[in-house]
């Protein structure tokens, strides 16, 4: 039974417009929403359908896609972990959904979840008393740098994010700072937004590209009983990298090995995908993927969407999406046992004693 | 070759060199705005090679009208090899060189364009390359460059998602290194010597050892093409060879390597492929070792670098231990469900049957699989044999067997608990107590005596319930979640066995009917505990259950209908009001499916079971209550 109650991680599928680029390039479509839970594919082997738990076409507004996300941002407050994750190749539209547009006349899910944040709390005022704290981290070339503090200082720093049983969440290393409206969260985010793009220029081609990992800490105090209760809303933005997969590379793309002396790096991602259920995958060779594994291990609630073009000219890297976020995706189990239990065994052995009529001793029901 | 062109055969060389310099060395410092530079000027290098070399030789040559001139019409299907040993050009011949160093600029040449991003001149260079080696007789001289231009034509098709492409240049590699391997087998000539003086060429050894990983590039590929197409135990079967050569070759970095056959290992697991896993994870184990000392605290104190090394042996250390767990476990579980009878007991004669066959097995596996499968030089050989011998790969069928491979399977959980700490590493720690106690479970199923068995749990029990209250409930909802509903399965087991060995002594007396009764609310308790877990903050009850929770939750309404009826008590009083409880929770779960019938799948034989209960236990609390009435004097 245990093994029945595997995390759940909802998927959102959002397909954004076409875009001007695309059109002028012919403009054919790959990909279509069929309905509210699927989406469909053109590939060069003929139609694919995926499955999620809400698909977004391009028509859809950020609110529509908020709105499924706002039950969330309670939980966090009555002090679940929540993780929202935003997942995406560049130009997919992620950015604008996790983000929204830059006058922010089209605000997405992190300023609209900084916002339903500070009015739940100002809602439940008279009740609670609250604190809201914030740590905004960048994870890139497989470590953890505080968007706090620019550049070199930055660079320096050992940054690592640990739980503790109580779920007290800590980013050892980095600074926290407290906010008191979504206001100011909003600000803190550009100016972590800021620091990242200076860091992220100094990157040289081959290496991965960078995540935003913003986690949010809201502790309130019952003030009829004194009660505290901790809550946490993680935001994070995946970069596309393949990295990103815990079995790794572009799925229909081979991992090269050129010069004779690189290592067959992708290996453990070619062994990693023998099969769906491995016992223990030991191939976590990225902080990401430990980061996700933290976040979702003892999680209830977990949201991912996924952003995809709609045109042929992207087919790639949308399938490249859209096979991770499946996998992402594990399975609930209702596993039927084919052998009845004992205490099963036995209770039929009563209902058919009380049929009958015998005698059944009282202890015996 | 003449030496009239020794001066030009220079330049030419040093034109290689330089382009070899320009793409390897130089490339690297290439600025973001312009990162191909060198790689261009390394181009423009190779097409002057080529030019000088299409000029050298005019008029030595016998086949003038160089079919190399002509474009070759494109042929995707390689038919390469039969024509390789046989036809054409002696490989030796001049014509053969030449052929052979042209086929080497192209094949460069056809990288080039792909490593700067332009695929269609990279396949034309390269097709280029098969065609003027087809003309040629497999030598030591074209060999090398015969698989390694196919290794480049099977990532390119790869990359165009024509698998089946890929997979046949792959294929006439693999059947090519083969054949050489077995009628030829010198060291061939390595692609870079094409373009050296023969005082410079490369010793036997080194040649070997390029020649060796471009073939095992080629396993490589060839694992991850079976891979993509769903062909798993080919491509595992390939991802092996890989590591067993990455081993022999001695090229390999060892935590990665370590990581890679301990996740092998894994796959393993899941196809009941015991021996092969056990072998895997002891060179695992073994190879982890070679990647030198933890660095003690204080040195991780001073230096960041230190510190990070130490973090990533450690932590890579303990992953490996738990891969051990994982087959430890395994092996108990996949045993027990070929042991147990139809409820859940040790049936004797399936004991007997395995016992059987089992010596069937050890005769086979001795034979065959057993050499294929070998890891290792001759100094990690033994070491990994040494491990393999601490741990059976056969599955178990008493209980000495099993204990044996419990302990093991212990002893890896204490080494894996001393890197995953709790505070720091909550949901890791709390798997590898989860897995402790499925040891403790799996290993309860060989042993005979009752008290012992009950035991067993109690350890199950000892570990688990102080972190059930001491986790944050919240936060960790679905661990909690499932270490509950855990401790509930467990107390109720203790219960049963409590109940037996009674029984069986024949003694169910006032001690014995309180501990009963203490492990039956234990068990409620928990039960209780995890369908208050499904309430909103408010304790409300949802209308609807959510996917997820469905089944345990009406599972653990039903085990709790059950439970109160079994409570023991002398007290009519007491037993009526147990027996209503009772038929509260089986009518919860018949009125829920009502409600819902969506939700009947889910839980078939137990909904069937709660109706007949709900319609039998209210005769019974009519008699109980009659019962009552009358010995009341009413």
């Amino acid at each position: 039974m245990v093994e029945d109650m595997k995390g759940k991680i909802r998927v959102f599928c959002r397909i954004r417009p076409m875009s001007r680029a695309e059109a002028a390039q012919g403009g054919a479509i790959a990909v279509g929403r069929l309905d509210d839970y699927s989406v469909t594919v053109e590939t060069s082997r003929g139609p694919r359908e995926f499955q999620f738990d809400r698909v977004f076409s391009g028509e859809s507004s950020q609110e529509d896609v908020f709105q499924d996300t706002n039950r969330l941002i309670q939980s966090a407050i009555d002090g679940f972990n929540v993780c929202i994750f935003a997942y995406g190749q560049t130009g997919s539209g992620k950015t604008f959904t996790m983000v929204g547009d830059r006058d922010q006349r089209s605000p997405g899910i992190m300023p609209r979840a900084f916002n339903a944040v500070f009015d739940i709390l100002q809602e439940n005022a008279t009740k609670f008393d609250f604190k809201v704290s914030v740590y905004m981290l960048e994870l890139y070339n497989d470590r953890l740098q505080d968007l706090f503090v620019s550049g070199a200082e930055a660079q320096s720093r050992r940054v690592e994010i640990k739980r503790n049983r109580k779920g007290l969440v800590f980013a050892q290393g980095a600074e926290t700072k407290e906010a008191s409206s979504a206001g100011e969260l909003f600000a803190m985010f550009q100016q972590a937004c800021a620091n990242r793009h200076n860091a992220a220029t100094k990157m040289n081609v081959e290496s991965s590209r960078s995540h935003l990992i913003i986690g949010i800490m809201v502790e309130t105090r019952n003030l009829t009983n004194g009660s505290v209760s901790f809550g946490k809303l993680s935001l994070v933005d995946l970069a596309g990298s393949e990295r990103a997969a815990k079995t790794g590379a572009k799925d229909d793309q081979l991992k090269e090995a050129n010069s004779i002396n690189k290592s067959l790096s992708a290996l453990g991602d070619v062994i990693s995908a023998l099969s769906s259920d491995l016992p223990h995958i030991p191939y976590r060779n990225s902080k990401l993927t430990q980061i996700m594994q933290d976040s979702l291990g003892g999680n209830a609630k977990t949201l991912m969407v996924v952003n995809v073009s709609p045109s042929e000219c992207n087919l790639d890297e949308t399938l490249t999406s859209l096979i991770y976020a499946t996998r992402v995706k594990t399975i609930t189990n209702i596993a039927q046992r084919n052998l009845e239990s004992k205490e099963i065994a036995q209770l039929k052995e009563v209902i058919m004693k009380l049929r009958s009529g015998q005698p059944v001793e009282d202890d015996e029901v | 070759m003449a030496s009239t062109y020794s001066h030009e055969w220079r330049a030419v060389c040093d034109k290689f060199n330089n382009a070899q310099d320009l793409s390897e060395v130089e490339s690297r410092k290439d600025p973001e705005n312009d990162p191909f530079r060198s790689k261009y000027k390394a181009r423009e290098l190779l097409r002057e090679i080529y030019c000088s070399l299409k000029n050298f030789d005019v008029g030595e040559n016998e086949s003038v009208n160089d079919e190399a001139d002509q474009r070759p019409t494109e042929q995707p299907v390689d038919g390469g090899m039969e024509e390789g040993f046989g036809r054409g050009h002696c490989g030796d011949s001049p014509a053969g060189s030449r052929a052979a160093k042209l086929g080497a600029v192209e094949y460069y040449l056809g990288v080039n364009h792909v490593e700067t991003e332009e695929l269609s001149a990279g396949e034309e260079h390269l097709m280029n390359c098969m065609t003027l080696l087809e003309k040629c007789s497999i030598s030591p001289e074209n060999v090398s460059l015969f698989i390694q231009v196919r290794n480049q034509l099977g990532i390119l098709w790869a990359g165009r998602d024509e698998i089946e492409k890929a997979q046949g240049f792959l294929e006439t590699a693999e059947a090519m290194y083969i054949r050489y391997m077995k009628e030829d087998g010198q060291p061939p000539m390595d692609l870079t010597e094409f373009f050296v003086a023969e005082e410079e060429a490369l010793p036997q050894q080194e040649r070997t050892k390029r020649f060796e990983m471009a073939y095992t590039h080629t396993l490589y590929y060839l694992a991850q093409v079976y891979k993509n197409l769903e062909q798993y135990e080919k491509a595992g079967g390939y991802c092996h060879s890989t590591l067993q050569r990455q081993l022999k070759f001695n090229q390999f970095i060892p935590l990665e390597w370590a990581i890679n056959a301990a996740t092998l290992s894994q796959y393993y697991i899941t196809k009941n492929l015991y021996m092969e896993g056990r072998h895997c994870l002891s060179a695992a184990s073994v190879i982890a070792d070679l990647a030198g000392e933890v660095p003690s605290e204080a040195a991780a104190q001073e230096s960041e670098a230190e510190a990070e090394k130490r973090d990533q042996l450690r932590q890579k250390r303990a992953e490996i231990a738990r891969c051990w767990i994982k087959y430890c476990l395994n092996l108990l579980q996949d045993a027990k469900k070929l042991l147990e009878d139809n409820i859940g007991e040790l049936d004797m004669d399936r004991q007997a049957e395995l016992r059987a066959t089992r010596l069937q097995e050890e005769e086979e596996k001795e034979r065959g699989r057993k050499s294929a499968v070998l890891f290792g030089s001759t100094d990690t050989f033994d070491s990994i044999c040494g491990l393999e011998e601490k741990v059976s790969c056969v599955f178990p069928v008493d209980f000495e067997e099993a204990r044996a491979i419990f302990l093991v399977g212990q002893t890896y959980v204490n080494q894996a608990k001393e890197y995953f700490e709790m505070d720091g590493h909550v949901t890791d720690h709390i798997e590898i107590l989860q897995d402790h106690s499925a040891l403790f479970k799996a290993l309860a199923f060989f042993e005979e005596d009752m008290e012992r068995r009950c035991k067993m749990h109690k350890r199950r029990v000892d570990m688990m319930e102080p972190i059930c209250k001491d986790l944050n409930a919240q936060y960790y909802l679905l661990v909690c979640r499932q270490l509950q509903f855990e401790l509930a399965e467990t107390y109720y087991e203790m219960m049963d066995l409590k109940l037996a060995v009674a029984n069986k002594q024949d003694d169910l007396d006032a001690h014995t009917v309180k501990k009963f009764n203490h492990l039956c609310s234990s068990s409620t308790r928990f039960y209780q505990m995890f369908l208050d877990s499904v309430r909103s903050p408010e304790g409300k009850w949802p209308e609807k259950l959510e996917d997820e929770v469905l089944r345990p939750a009406l599972v653990a309404k039903f085990r709790v209908a059950r439970l109160h009826s079994r409570l023991i008590s002398s007290s009519k009083t007491v037993q009526l009001e147990n027996l209503n409880r009772s038929l509260e929770c089986y009518n919860f779960v018949v009125q829920y499916c009502k409600d819902n019938p969506e939700a009947k799948s889910a839980i078939e034989t137990e909904l069937e079971l709660s109706e007949e209960m709900v319609s039998l236990l209210p005769l019974k609390i009519n008699r109980l209550q009659a019962n009552l009435a009358s010995s009341n004097g009413l």
